[in-house]
């Protein structure tokens, strides 16, 4: 257990390594500097300076070695765009925005998505089903972007019932504001609705067939109690190992929802810093949403055999 | 209890041709697939919307005679009618043969993206099922480092990198997604290799070329199949929300996903501009997921009961 955490540890810090090496190099061979366009109208010794603070005169694996000890001391350096502005207080400003609008989304898809894997799999063959079934394939047809754009044009822009756009904040950057959340966290909701309904509803088919449903069914036990006890309980290990991929993919699926109903999250601003040529923040950006991720990829691991005894921890096979 | 006399040992009426006569006619995996295939009546719809669609894609600009690109100011932002049956932009240019060209673009760069991701991913996973050992070890380490980023990040640095263009879509769009067809491929040639049917031939002496064309390819086909179907979908949608976010194709230069985001522009006044090409990508991405469905039922014989 001991050896095969370390060993996972070495191998998390390696691929972060890596990305942040091919990222730097990726960032490298973009054409042109961010500063050029500032620069333009600045006399050659003003150019000068500027170019030093941002540390683009020294040579590139010179720029190489500082971005990396940077990273290990968790510094990002400053936005070349926006002075002052750093990748920690952008993190700091921006990390909870995107992370109320993701858990929304995931709790609420997840919660329906559930009920109606459930409806679907108990009554199998109805029109229930069909509605459910239906329903999914709509909704993963969907794209996301168009039900955004479609419930901005319908709810906001027609009815009027809700904002267009914008996002809670100060005090109410948690709890409050619930009228700008609604139509967001429902444009991302319905691709986990799909997905989870869908993924509950098979795991539970595969597990009604199996041996001992038959058995409890012939010990006398209740509908309801075989559902709860034996069903539910084998058929929710692809659910919980689901999961923690959907939190850590919300993040970073927001990027279509963060840009039609500007809010200020991170998605929006790595889109903003790309357009911009801002290379320490999309640096920044790129190395802390891959170690969320892997992170997250880690924990699934950890979950998978905390839930499942089957598998083992050393022995896992590919 | 009768006793066993020769005379009970006699044949009633056995011929060798009858012992040997099959009476169903023999049919194969693809024949037993299609007829499964045509049972479904959603996947066979799917399949008639698509083949309209492909129909469209290449004739629709050249039905209403208007030009995709030539601007008219006196009849800019025209409600559909029937001089311009989805209405006009906010150029004057006529919809629907800008909607068809778009979608032609949007299909073209799917196509091609799925193309890339099979062919690179085929080959990847049988270089890393064949060497095995290190090799394996080492390829794999590379798709793993690839997956540990979230892929629309990868994607939006590539098309930073490479700049606003269909190469540069191309090469970001299939740049994380052949991982997947690699390990499957891995994964099957791994479990072929090692499973009886294939010793048996190899036993029989057939030749190494007889065996691939006989057992690896139909077997992986099946795969590769189902990945196509629910891989064009995906890069359709990514390519539209790339170009949305101003990252992918840029006007000019259109596709469902430049359409869209002029539409959103005008939104507020002109939905229609918002609402057709919207329509045409959801009928597109539907009609493919659906027919995946129906394949994946029909290809798979796990799924059979």
């Amino acid at each position: 257990m001991g050896k095969f955490l370390i060993r996972r540890l070495a191998e998390m810090i390696l691929t972060l390594f890596l990305i942040a090496t091919a990222t730097f190099f990726l960032l490298e061979a973009v054409p042109g500097d961010p500063l050029s366009e500032r620069a333009d109208k600045l006399s050659p010794t003003v150019k000068e300076n500027l170019y030093k603070k941002y540390g683009l005169d020294k040579p590139m694996m010179e720029r190489y070695a500082l971005t990396m000890k940077g990273i290990c001391v968790g510094d990002f350096g400053e936005s070349f765009v926006y002075a002052g502005q750093t990748v920690g207080g952008l993190i700091h400003d921006r990390l909870p925005v995107s992370a109320r609008l993701g858990l929304q989304q995931v709790t609420l898809g997840v919660v329906v998505g559930l009920l109606l894997g459930i409806l679907a799999a108990v009554k199998r063959g109805t029109i229930a089903d069909y509605l459910v079934i239906a329903l999914s394939v709509l909704l993963i047809s969907v794209p996301h972007l168009i039900f955004g754009l479609l419930l901005q044009k319908v709810f906001a822009g027609n009815l009027q019932w809700f904002p267009t756009i914008g996002w809670p904040a100060g005090k109410d950057l948690w709890f409050g504001g619930w009228e700008y959340t609604v139509l967001p966290t429902l444009t991302g909701c319905f691709t986990y609705i799909a997905t989870y309904a869908r993924l509950l509803k098979t795991s539970m088919l595969d597990v009604i067939n199996q041996d001992y449903v038959l058995t409890a069914e012939s010990k006398g036990l209740s509908r309801a109690r075989i559902i709860r006890k034996h069903i539910l309980r084998n058929s929710f290990i692809p659910v919980i190992t689901q999961l923690p991929m959907s939190i850590a993919m919300c993040i970073t699926g927001s990027f279509f929802i963060e840009s039609i109903f500007s809010i200020p999250g991170i998605g929006q601003y790595y889109v903003t810093a790309v357009n911009n040529q801002d290379l320490s923040i999309i640096m920044g950006e790129t190395v802390i949403l891959a170690a969320m991720y892997i992170i997250v990829l880690f924990i699934t691991d950890l979950l998978y055999v905390a839930i499942d005894p089957r598998i083992s921890m050393t022995g896992k096979s590919r | 209890m009768a006793a066993l006399t020769p005379d009970k040992f006699k044949i009633i009426g056995y011929t060798q041709e009858e012992a040997n006569r099959i009476d169903r006619p023999t049919i194969s995996y693809w024949q037993d697939a299609w007829r499964r295939l045509r049972k479904n009546p959603v996947a066979m719809a799917s399949l008639v919307v698509l083949g309209l669609l492909v129909i469209l894609v290449i004739v629709g600009p050249l039905i209403r005679g208007y030009d995709y690109e030539s601007m008219n100011v006196m009849e800019k932002n025209l409600k559909p009618s029937s001089k311009y049956w989805f209405g006009t932009d906010n150029l004057g240019r006529d919809l629907f043969s800008r909607i068809w060209v778009g979608a032609r673009a949007s299909l073209v760069i799917a196509l091609v993206a799925t193309a890339l991701k099979l062919i690179i991913g085929t080959i990847y996973g049988a270089l890393m099922a064949h060497f095995g050992g290190w090799v394996d070890e080492v390829l794999m380490r590379v798709i793993e480092v690839i997956n540990s980023i979230p892929s629309l990040l990868l994607t939006i640095l590539i098309m930073m990198v490479l700049g606003n263009n269909l190469f540069a879509l191309l090469v970001a769009l299939s740049v994380t997604a052949w991982c997947n067809t690699a390990r499957q491929v891995r994964g099957m040639i791994k479990q072929l290799r090692e499973s009886e049917y294939v010793y048996a031939a190899e036993v029989l002496g057939a030749s190494p070329v007889h065996i691939i064309m006989k057992h690896y390819i139909p077997n992986m086909l099946g795969i590769l199949i189902l990945d196509t179907a629910t891989a064009i979908p995906m890069f359709i949608f990514t390519e539209a929300g790339l170009s949305f976010l101003g990252i992918g194709l840029k006007a000019p230069a259109i596709s469902l996903g430049v359409l869209i985001s002029m539409g959103q522009q005008n939104m507020e006044f002109y939905p229609f501009q918002l609402l057709f090409p919207c329509l045409v990508l959801c009928i597109i991405v539907m009609a493919f997921n659906l027919l995946g469905d129906g394949l994946r039922d029909a290809l798979d014989p796990r799924l059979r009961q």
